[in-house]
C-alpha cells in the first residue's frame, strides 16, 4: 500500500508539471500584444512594449522561459510576481490571501449540503414515492432547471430586498456570508440528494437486502447498515475532491457578491494575461484535483473492501 | 492663466474606444468603461514661447467652487461609491508603477504631485506653489510648500516631504530593475539624463539596479534640489508646456524613509498599511474586488479644502446590485440601466422621479472613423469596401444620410438629440475673446450651420435627405462604374459576450437599414473576444470605428493633431497610415488637411485667429466627410453628488480626487442640476 | 444429441414422438422475457414522466409552429418606442429591452439551445461510455487514462474556451464541439468507477474464464448495469449545458451573437427581471420544461432500464 501510495503521488507529480508545461505552453501560443491592455497598445510605442517584455522575461526563447518558471519554482519555491491582478506582488501570496476566504465559505457550505444532502437523500428513499421524495424532486428539479445566473440573482434580491440581507459580501460583517453561502450549497445540496437517493434505491433491489428484510432487520437497520452504507461508496470518491477544491471558490457567487476569494482570479488573470497568475493557479487547481482523486480512491477502498487499487487483488 | 493653457498643450490624450455603452454598462461614478490615456505628443509647439519667460505664481490656491444649491440636505460626511469589478480593479498601490486608469483613480486621492487641476482642467499648485523657466522651457524650477508630511496608515506623521522625495521618485520611475520600463516615456522625452540612466540601470544585474540609492542618479540625470524646498528639471531642448507633466505620476514623490523601512522589494508589491501617505486620503483598508476604504488625512497640507471623512468604494458585479444599493440607502450615487430609467420616468410617482439628472456630457466627442484599407480575414485586400470609401460621394452619403438619432437614444432615451455633435471638436473646449465657442466657428463655416439645442430636440443639422439622395445616386453610379457591387458590406466590431455593445450594434445595424437602405450599405456586426487593438485593428478588418476623444487641453490642436496624416504623433495616425495604399485621393485630401492644422498651429500670437484657422482645417475636413461626427455622451444618474464640483481634467491623474466634491444627503433633481450647470459654465474662466 | 439418440434408443417405450411444432421449437428459456421490452414496460407505467415527454415534444414541435405564426420575424428590428412591452395580444410575450417581440425569440432561442444540448448530451455520452467502460475494466490501461483525465480535467475549461474563442472563433458547430471535448470527462470517470466496482464480481470472473471477448464482457455482462447511471448523467447533462452555456456567454465566450440561446436570454433578463419580470419567467419556463422533462424521464428510464427492477 505504502508503496502504491508512493509511486502513484510520484504519477501524480508528473501530472501536474505536464498540466502546468501544457498551460505554460498555452498561454504562450497568443500574441504578445495580449500582454497588454487596450490602452496601452495605443499608448505604446514598439519599442516601448518590447522593452516592457524584456523586463518580464517574456521575449527569453520557449525553453527557456519554461527552464527559469521551474527554476524559480525549485530553487526559491517561487511561482513569479503577478503582472496585472496585483503588480510585483508574488503569486504565492496572491493566491494565498484569497484561498483562505473561498475554502471558509467553501468548507461552510459543503458541510451544510453534505449533511442537508445526504439526509434528504436518505428520507427520498425511505419514503420514495411519496410526498417527501416529491417534495425533494422538485426541489432538485428546481435547482437543476434554473441556471446558476439567474438562481443567484434571485437569491440575492430575495435575500436583501426582503430578507434585508447583507447583499455584499464584507469582512467586518460575518452575517454577510449567509447569501453566498446559500448559492453555494443550493446547488451541491440538490446533487448529493440526487447521488444518494439514486444509490440508495439501486441497493435497497439488490438481494441481500431482501436477506436481511427476510432476517427480519427493521427499515431503519436495513437503510443505516446496508443500503447507505453500500450506497456512499460511489459518493465518497468525490468528497476529498470536493473539500480540497473548495480553495477554487465559486466564479458566479464571488463575482455576485463581490467576494474576495479564488473564484474569479483565474478568469481575471486569464483576461488580463497575466500568465504567472494563471500558472500559478492551475499548478494549484490541478495538484488539489489530483490529490482528491487519489484520497478519493483510498476513501472508496477503505470503506468498501471488495474495491482493490493496486493489481495484485484481480486479473487482467 | 492664458499662456499657461498654451504652455500646457500637447501631451495625453484620453480615448475611448468605440461602445457605446449607455444607460447600462457599469453603475458608479465612471459610466462608460473608458480608458483613459495618455500619449506623448511631440513638442510641435515650441515655438510658441520662446525666447518669452514667465514665473507662473498662483494665488488663487483654493479650486474655484460652484455655488451651492441648498436642497435641504447636509454635505455627506462618508461617502460611499460603488466600482464595477475586474477590469476595474486598481491593480497596484505603488503610484510609481501604475499606468492604467482605474488605479490612478485611487491612488491620486492618496498622493499628491506638484502640481494639480482645477474643475476646468486648468493647473493649480499642489506641492508646488511657485513655478516656472527662464529660458522658454529648458530649465524649470519649481518651488514646493514646505509643510507637507509623510504619513502612515494611521495618520502617524513620519517625515516631512522634500524636494529629496521627488528625486526618489523619478529615480525609481528610471531604473528599469524597480519600476520595470513602467512610465518612462515622459520622463526620456523630456528630461536630460533620463535615457542614459535607463540604460545604466539596465546594464546592471537585478539585485545591484535594485541597491542603487541617487548618487549616481544625480550625476546623470538633469535634476537637482538646490534645498529642501526647491527643485530643478533640466530638459533635453526647450519644452514649453513640462509644466503640465507635473501632475503626472512619473514625477510624483516617494518617501526615501519608507522605501528604506519596507526595502525597495516591498515598495514593489506594498500593501496599504506599508505605504506612507501624503495626498488627501489614507488607505486604511484593502480587500482586493470588494472594498476599499479612505480616511481622511488630518494632516493634509490643504487646510481649506473639503474632504470626506471617509471614501469607501465598493466592488460591485452589476448595475443592478450597484442599484440596490441605491435603494437601500448604502451608496451615494448610481447610473441607471434602461430598465430601471424607464420604470422611474413612466412612474411620475415614483420615489426618484424627480432625481433623474442628465450628467454634463462626456468629454469624448465620438465620430465615426472610416478604414480606408480594409483587409479581410483571409489577409486580402476587401477592394469592394475600400474601393467605395476613396469616394467622396460615398462618404458624403454617410455624412448627410447617417441620423444617429436612435443610436443616441440608447445612452439616453429621453433627449438623445441633446447629444448630438456636428464637429470633430466637442463643444465647450475653447472661446474666442467674444465668447463663441470654437465649434460655432467651425458651424459657421459649414452651409447647413449648427444643430437647433433650444429644446434638446433637433436633429443633427449635417442630415439632409436631398443632398442624401443626390451623393448616394452620384456614388452608385461611380462606384457601379468601378465594379464595386452594391450593398456595400460594412464590417463593424464590437466586444463578444458585451450585450449594451451588441444591443447598440442592433440598433445601428437598423439606423443603417433606413438611413441608407438595404441597396446601398449593409451593416455586419461582429465581434473580437477580448483585445481589439490585436484582433481587429491591427489586421484592419473593421470598415469603421465609432471612437470617442477627449481634450487634454484647450485647444483645437489637440483635436485635429490626432487627425493629420502623416503624423507621428497622431492619435489616429495608425488608423491611416495606410491611406496611400488605399486611395491616391484621400491621400491627397489628407495631405491638405494636415498643411491646414500646420498653419493655424503656426499662429501663436493671436487667439482668434488661430481659432479662425483651426476651424477653417476642421470644414475642409467635414466638407470632404473625412469622419462623421456622433455624439457626446449625456447619461442618466440618480446622485448625491454634484458633479460639476469635481475635477474634470482627463490627464494625468487628477480626476477623480474625492477634494472638494459639493454633495448632499439629499438626492440633487433636475433643476439643482440646472442650476449646476449654468453656475459651472458661467464660472469658466473664459480669457 | 448424441445423449438424446442414445436415450431414444434405450428407452424407447418410455417415449412417445411428439409432433414437430416450429412454434416449441422456437420456445427458449422460461419466459418470454424481452430486455427491452420490460425497460419500455416500466417507464410507460410513470405516468408523470410520459406526459412531461409528451408535452416537451409537443413545445418542441410548437417552437416551428410558433416561429411559423408568430407576428414578427426574428430579424424584427430593433424600435425603442416598443421597449419593454408586456404581453399583450399584439406581442404575445411581450417585447425586450431594444422592442423586439419576445415570442419569436423565446422560440428561435428554444431551439437553438436544445439543439445544442440535445448534440452535446449525445456525444458525451458516445464518447464518455466507450472510454469509461475501456478505461474502467482494463487495468493496465487505467494509469494511462488516469493521466490524460487528470491532465485534462486539470485545465480549467476557461482557458480552453478562450483559447478556442481566440483561436478558431464563435459558432454553434465550435460550442458544440468544445463542450463535448471536455464534457465526457464525467461521464466516463461515472462509467469507470461502476465498471471496476462490477469487474471483478463472479460472473464475470467465470465470464472471462469461458473466454468471452472483452467487448461482451463489457456490452453484454456490465453495460445494462451502468445504464441506469449513464441516462442519469445524460438528462442531467442537458440542463447543465443550458446553464454553462449561459455562464460562459456571461464571460463573453459563448455563442456567436447571431445565435440568440435561452442562456443568452436569461442573462439578459438579470438585469431587467425587477422591473419587468415576464423577460425573465418565459425563457425560464422553457428552460424549466425541458430540465424537468429531461431530470423525470430520466429518473424513470432510469428506474425502468435496471434490471432488478424487472420481473
Amino acid at each position: 500500500m505504502l508503496k502504491y501510495t508512493i509511486k502513484r503521488l510520484l504519477q501524480s507529480l508528473v501530472t501536474v508539471l505536464i498540466v502546468v508545461t501544457i498551460v505554460f505552453l498555452l498561454m504562450r501560443m497568443l500574441p504578445i500584444d495580449y500582454y497588454f491592455t487596450e490602452e496601452q497598445l495605443m499608448k505604446f510605442t514598439e519599442e516601448q512594449k518590447q522593452e516592457q517584455l524584456l523586463q518580464a522575461g517574456l521575449l527569453d526563447p520557449l525553453p527557456k522561459q519554461l527552464f527559469n518558471f521551474y527554476r524559480q519554482l525549485i530553487t526559491k519555491f517561487s511561482l513569479g510576481d503577478s503582472r496585472r491582478i496585483q503588480s510585483g506582488v508574488a503569486v504565492t501570496k496572491v493566491i494565498a490571501t484569497r484561498m483562505g476566504i473561498s475554502m471558509r465559505l467553501g468548507v461552510i457550505s459543503l458541510g451544510i449540503s453534505l449533511v442537508l444532502g445526504v439526509l434528504l437523500g436518505i428520507a427520498q428513499t425511505r419514503f420514495k414515492d411519496k410526498f417527501v421524495d416529491g417534495i425533494g424532486t422538485a426541489y432538485i428539479i428546481f435547482v437543476n432547471s434554473v441556471p446558476s445566473l439567474v438562481s443567484y440573482s434571485l437569491v440575492l434580491v430575495f435575500g436583501s430586498r426582503v430578507l434585508g440581507l447583507p447583499p455584499l459580501y464584507s469582512t467586518r460583517n460575518p452575517v454577510s456570508i449567509t447569501l453566498p453561502i446559500v448559492c453555494l450549497s443550493m446547488g451541491s445540496i440538490a446533487g448529493y440528494a440526487l447521488w444518494t437517493r439514486r444509490y440508495m434505491v439501486d441497493e435497497i433491489n439488490k438481494d441481500y437486502i431482501k436477506l436481511a428484510r427476510a432476517k427480519g432487520l427493521t427499515t431503519k437497520q436495513i437503510m443505516i447498515r446496508h443500503v447507505l452504507r453500500n450506497a456512499f461508496v460511489p459518493l465518497a470518491q468525490y468528497l476529498p475532491a470536493s473539500f480540497l477544491l473548495t480553495i477554487g471558490g465559486s466564479l458566479l457567487v464571488e463575482r455576485f457578491f463581490s467576494v474576495p476569494g479564488m473564484g474569479a482570479l483565474m478568469t481575471d488573470a486569464i483576461a488580463r494575461y497575466d500568465t504567472n497568475v494563471v500558472q500559478g493557479c492551475v499548478a494549484l487547481y490541478a495538484s488539489l484535483g489530483i490529490l482528491g482523486v487519489f484520497l478519493g480512491d483510498v476513501l472508496m477502498m477503505l470503506i468498501d473492501p471488495r474495491i482493490k487499487l493496486t493489481g495484485n487483488g484481480g486479473t487482467r | 492663466m492664458r499662456k499657461s493653457k498654451i504652455l500646457a498643450m500637447a501631451l495625453v490624450s484620453v480615448l475611448t474606444i468605440s461602445s457605446l455603452t449607455g444607460c447600462g454598462g457599469n453603475p458608479n461614478n465612471n459610466t462608460n468603461p473608458t480608458t483613459n490615456q495618455t500619449t506623448t505628443s511631440g513638442g510641435s509647439n515650441s515655438e510658441t514661447t520662446s525666447g518669452s519667460s514667465e514665473t507662473t505664481t498662483s494665488d488663487n490656491s483654493s479650486t474655484p467652487k460652484a455655488p451651492v444649491v441648498d436642497n435641504g440636505g447636509e454635505p455627506i460626511k462618508d461617502l460611499v461609491m460603488t466600482q464595477s469589478q475586474g477590469s476595474h480593479e486598481c491593480e497596484t498601490l505603488n503610484w510609481l508603477y501604475t499606468q492604467t486608469g482605474s488605479t490612478s483613480e485611487v491612488l491620486t486621492n492618496l498622493v499628491d504631485g506638484l502640481l494639480s487641476c482645477d474643475v476646468y482642467g486648468n493647473l493649480v499648485p499642489a506641492i508646488a506653489t511657485e513655478w516656472g523657466t527662464e529660458d522658454g522651457g529648458l530649465t524649470w524650477t519649481f518651488k514646493l510648500r514646505n509643510d507637507v508630511t509623510w504619513v502612515d496608515v494611521n495618520g502617524n506623521k513620519m517625515a516631512d516631504c522634500t524636494a529629496q522625495d521627488f528625486i526618489t521618485g523619478l529615480e525609481w520611475v528610471l531604473n528599469a530593475a524597480k519600476n520595470d520600463a513602467n512610465n518612462t516615456s515622459m520622463p526620456i522625452d523630456l528630461i536630460s539624463g533620463a535615457k542614459e540612466y535607463y540604460d545604466y540601470t539596465k546594464s546592471l544585474p537585478t539585485e545591484e539596479a535594485m541597491a542603487l540609492d541617487t548618487t549616481k542618479f544625480l550625476e546623470i540625470v538633469g535634476v537637482e534640489a538646490p534645498d529642501d524646498y526647491t527643485l530643478i528639471y533640466h530638459c533635453i531642448t526647450e519644452k514649453p508646456y513640462f509644466d503640465s507633466v507635473a501632475t503626472y505620476n512619473c514625477l510624483y514623490p516617494v518617501s526615501a524613509a519608507m522605501i528604506e523601512q519596507i526595502t525597495p522589494q516591498g515598495f514593489k508589491e506594498v500593501s496599504n498599511d506599508q505605504l506612507w501617505y501624503n495626498g488627501c486620503y489614507r488607505l486604511t483598508s484593502f480587500i482586493y474586488n470588494n472594498e476599499k476604504v479612505m480616511e481622511k488625512n488630518e494632516s493634509y497640507w490643504d487646510k481649506d479644502c473639503t474632504l470626506f471623512d471617509s471614501v469607501t468604494v465598493k466592488m460591485v458585479e452589476g448595475s443592478d446590485v450597484s442599484y440596490q444599493l441605491y435603494q437601500a440607502g448604502e451608496i451615494d450615487a448610481v447610473g441607471l440601466n434602461e430598465s430601471q430609467f424607464s420604470t422611474i420616468y413612466n412612474d411620475p410617482n415614483h420615489e426618484y422621479y424627480n432625481n433623474l439628472v442628465e450628467t454634463y456630457p462626456s468629454k469624448y466627442a465620438y465620430v465615426v472613423h472610416f478604414n480606408y484599407n480594409k483587409r479581410k480575414d483571409d489577409g486580402t485586400d476587401d477592394t469592394n469596401w475600400n474601393t467605395a470609401i476613396s469616394n467622396e460621394a460615398f462618404r458624403q452619403a454617410w455624412y448627410y444620410g447617417l441620423d444617429f438619432t436612435e443610436y443616441m437614444a440608447r445612452s439616453n432615451p429621453l433627449n438623445p438629440n441633446k447629444q448630438t455633435l456636428d464637429t470633430f471638436t466637442g463643444r465647450g473646449l475653447c472661446f474666442t475673446s467674444d465668447g463663441t465657442d470654437y465649434t460655432t466657428l467651425v458651424t459657421d463655416l459649414l452651409d447647413h450651420g449648427s444643430t437647433d439645442r433650444s429644446d434638446g430636440q433637433g436633429k443633427a443639422a449635417r442630415l439632409n435627405a436631398e443632398k442624401f439622395a443626390e451623393a448616394k445616386a452620384q456614388a452608385m453610379a461611380e462606384l457601379t462604374e468601378q465594379g464595386v457591387t452594391f450593398p456595400v458590406q460594412a464590417d463593424y466590431f464590437i466586444l463578444s459576450g458585451s450585450q449594451t455593445s451588441l444591443d447598440a450594434a442592433e440598433v445601428l445595424k437598423k439606423v443603417f437599414s433606413q438611413c441608407f437602405g438595404d441597396d446601398f450599405i449593409q451593416l455586419n456586426i461582429r465581434t473580437y473576444v477580448s483585445n481589439l487593438t490585436q484582433e481587429v485593428r491591427n489586421p484592419r478588418l473593421q470598415s469603421f470605428f465609432i471612437n470617442g476623444w477627449g481634450a487634454d487641453y484647450a485647444d483645437p490642436q489637440n483635436y485635429l493633431g490626432q487627425m493629420v496624416y502623416p503624423g507621428d504623433n497622431a492619435f489616429y495616425a495608425q488608423y491611416y497610415e495606410n491611406v496611400p495604399d488605399a486611395s491616391a485621393d484621400v491621400q491627397a485630401v489628407f495631405e491638405e488637411f494636415t498643411g491646414l492644422v500646420e498653419e493655424a498651429d503656426k499662429i501663436t500670437d493671436d487667439l482668434d485667429k488661430r481659432y479662425a484657422a483651426f476651424a477653417e482645417a476642421e470644414a475642409f475636413m467635414i466638407n470632404h466627410a473625412l469622419f462623421v461626427p456622433v455624439f457626446n455622451q449625456i447619461n442618466f444618474k440618480v446622485t448625491r453628488i454634484n458633479h460639476f464640483s469635481t475635477i474634470n481634467a482627463p490627464f494625468g491623474i487628477q480626476p477623480n480626487k474625492y477634494k472638494n466634491w459639493e454633495t448632499s444627503t439629499v438626492a440633487y433633481t433636475a433643476d439643482d442640476y440646472a442650476a449646476f450647470e449654468a453656475a459651472y459654465e458661467a464660472g469658466r474662466p473664459t480669457d | 444429441m448424441n445423449n438424446m439418440n442414445q436415450t431414444q434408443n434405450n428407452e424407447d417405450e418410455l417415449f412417445e414422438f411428439t409432433e414437430y411444432s416450429a412454434e416449441n421449437a422456437e420456445r427458449i428459456g422460461y419466459s418470454d422475457y424481452s430486455y427491452w421490452k420490460s425497460v419500455l414496460q416500466n417507464f410507460f407505467k410513470k405516468k408523470a414522466a410520459v406526459t412531461l415527454l409528451v408535452i416537451f415534444f409537443l413545445v418542441l414541435i410548437f417552437s416551428f409552429v410558433a416561429l411559423k405564426i408568430a407576428k414578427y420575424d426574428i430579424t424584427m428590428e430593433p424600435d425603442s418606442s416598443k421597449a419593454f412591452i408586456s404581453p399583450n395580444s399584439e406581442f404575445w410575450f411581450g417585447t425586450d429591452n431594444l422592442g423586439r417581440d419576445y415570442w419569436s425569440r423565446v422560440w428561435f432561442s428554444s431551439q437553438i439551445s436544445i439543439k445544442l444540448a440535445a448534440l452535446v448530451a449525445i456525444g458525451e455520452c458516445i464518447v464518455g461510455v466507450t472510454i469509461g467502460c475501456v478505461w474502467g475494466y482494463v487495468r493496465k490501461l487505467d494509469r494511462w487514462f488516469t493521466e490524460v483525465y487528470n491532465i485534462i480535467n486539470n485545465i480549467p475549461t476557461i482557458i480552453y474556451m478562450t483559447l478556442v474563442a481566440l483561436m478558431i472563433g464563435q459558432s454553434f458547430i465550435i460550442m458544440a464541439i468544445t463542450l463535448i471535448a471536455f464534457g465526457w470527462l464525467p461521464m466516463a470517470r461515472n462509467v469507470r468507477n461502476l465498471v471496476m466496482m462490477y469487474r471483478d464480481r463472479e460472473y464475470n470472473l467465470a465470464s472471462r474464464c469461458l473466454g468471452t471477448p472483452l467487448h461482451r464482457i463489457l456490452i453484454k455482462n456490465i453495460l445494462p448495469y451502468l445504464l441506469s447511471v449513464i441516462i442519469l448523467r445524460l438528462s442531467l447533462s442537458i440542463p447543465s449545458t443550458i446553464a454553462l452555456e449561459s455562464t460562459l456567454s456571461y464571460l463573453g465566450l459563448g455563442l456567436d451573437i447571431n445565435t440568440p440561446s435561452l442562456g443568452i436570454l436569461l442573462r439578459n433578463a438579470r438585469g431587467y427581471f425587477l422591473d419587468y419580470p415576464y423577460l425573465l419567467v418565459f425563457p425560464a419556463l422553457i428552460v424549466s420544461l425541458i430540465t424537468v422533462t429531461f431530470y423525470l424521464v430520466g429518473n424513470a428510464f432510469s428506474d425502468a432500464a435496471d434490471p432488478r427492477n424487472h420481473v
